[in-house]
């Protein structure tokens, strides 16, 4: 017999997630400064700080030496012009 | 200042210890606090971060036990060994969160207080020493920042934001004690283990707590009169011992299996 949760608490789940569509941003990392910097990841986040806080967290399995996270809204696609950029999750 | 490699073995000047002692200790409760609440989160990448935050804090605590293990202390007895009058956090962290508003004003304030005393050891001539408060402050740069990033959000809520207010009316005067008097004595910046004031650390946490307004969009009531009633301990940064319900929380359930 499933068990019933019940939950007083409300999350105002579309306010912390950032709007009525997922924001994401996509994560890029450098080992050392002899390395280039490359794409490592996506996160989802409500901001950019909150962006920044669980790219570092998520992708941790290096010692970055540099980190960035770019907003995918912010790419423009080259090669399908007009499309967005297509998101993909390490 | 030249580095120094120090000298294990040696005893610290006691009001030098007791800051160190206060640090980790605080760092300890506030390890427990994100143990806590991990659940809490709003996502998976926010229990990521949280479970992060939790270990980064118990690292910091780890160290400086270490570093006081070296000076004389026995290690296994800062770790498991104290009851609730023995252990130095800040009075700030007692109480558990009453939501998450609270959680985001204790634990961002828990970490801003924190790394503000860690800072005045940043050129301490032991470089044992500084590298531990470097350490702390690299880390603890992603977890202001974390509780800077929730700011926004919660200031986005009429409601939340009423209760960001709320909590931070009675957690910021409870940060406030842990600097102790605003004119009190200050041994270990006469000693020259911090080389930093502990007035002016005090100025510049002030400050930067101020900084939350404009994130948040709204104001913030700063009670700057601190009430340490008749059993403030300047030694442990602290009135009273540490509530039971909390030493509950982060004693060692089974010391005997420890190794």
């Amino acid at each position: 017999m499933a068990t019933k949760l019940k939950s007083r608490k409300k999350i105002d789940q579309k306010r912390e997630r950032g709007g009525t569509d997922p924001k994401y941003y996509e994560v890029f990392a450098r080992k050392d400064s002899h390395s280039e910097l490359s794409h490592v990841g996506s996160v989802e986040a409500p901001n950019d700080q909150l962006a920044q806080v669980r790219a570092w967290y998520i992708y941790d399995q290096h010692k970055w030496k540099e980190m960035c996270v770019v907003p995918l809204e912010a790419i423009i696609t080259v090669t399908e012009e007009g499309k967005s950029a297509k998101i993909k999750m390490a | 200042m030249a580095y120094t490699p120090g000298n294990p073995g040696t005893k610290l000047d006691n009001n030098f210890e007791n800051d160190l002692l206060a640090l980790a200790d605080t760092k300890l409760v506030l390890g427990n606090w994100y143990a806590e609440c991990v659940m809490n989160g709003r996502s998976l990448p926010d229990f990521a971060a949280i479970l992060g935050m939790c270990t980064s804090n118990y690292g910091h605590t780890r160290a400086i036990y270490q570093y006081l293990a070296a000076h004389g202390h026995d290690y296994e007895h800062l770790e498991r060994g104290r009851g609730p009058e023995e252990i130095h956090s800040a009075n700030l962290l007692d109480k558990a969160p009453t939501g998450w508003e609270d959680f985001i004003v204790s634990t961002w304030l828990a970490e801003l207080s924190t790394w503000m005393l860690a800072s005045g050891f940043l050129n301490h001539e032991d470089r044992a020493v500084a590298g531990i408060a470097k350490k702390i402050g690299e880390e603890t740069y992603f977890h202001l920042k974390y509780a800077q990033g929730w700011f926004q959000i919660i200031g986005e809520g009429k409601k939340q934001t009423k209760l960001f207010q709320k909590a931070f009316e009675i957690r910021f005067p409870l940060a406030l004690r842990w600097f102790g008097p605003a004119r009190g004595k200050d041994p270990v910046h006469q000693a020259g283990d911090r080389n930093t004031p502990l007035r002016k650390l005090r100025d510049a946490f002030l400050k930067e707590a101020g900084s939350a307004e404009k994130l948040l969009g709204a104001e913030l009531t700063q009670e700057k009169s601190v009430d340490f009633g008749k059993d403030w301990r300047s030694n442990a940064r602290r009135s009273g011992a540490m509530p039971d319900s909390l030493f509950e929380v982060v004693r060692f359930k089974d010391s005997e299996i420890a190794h």
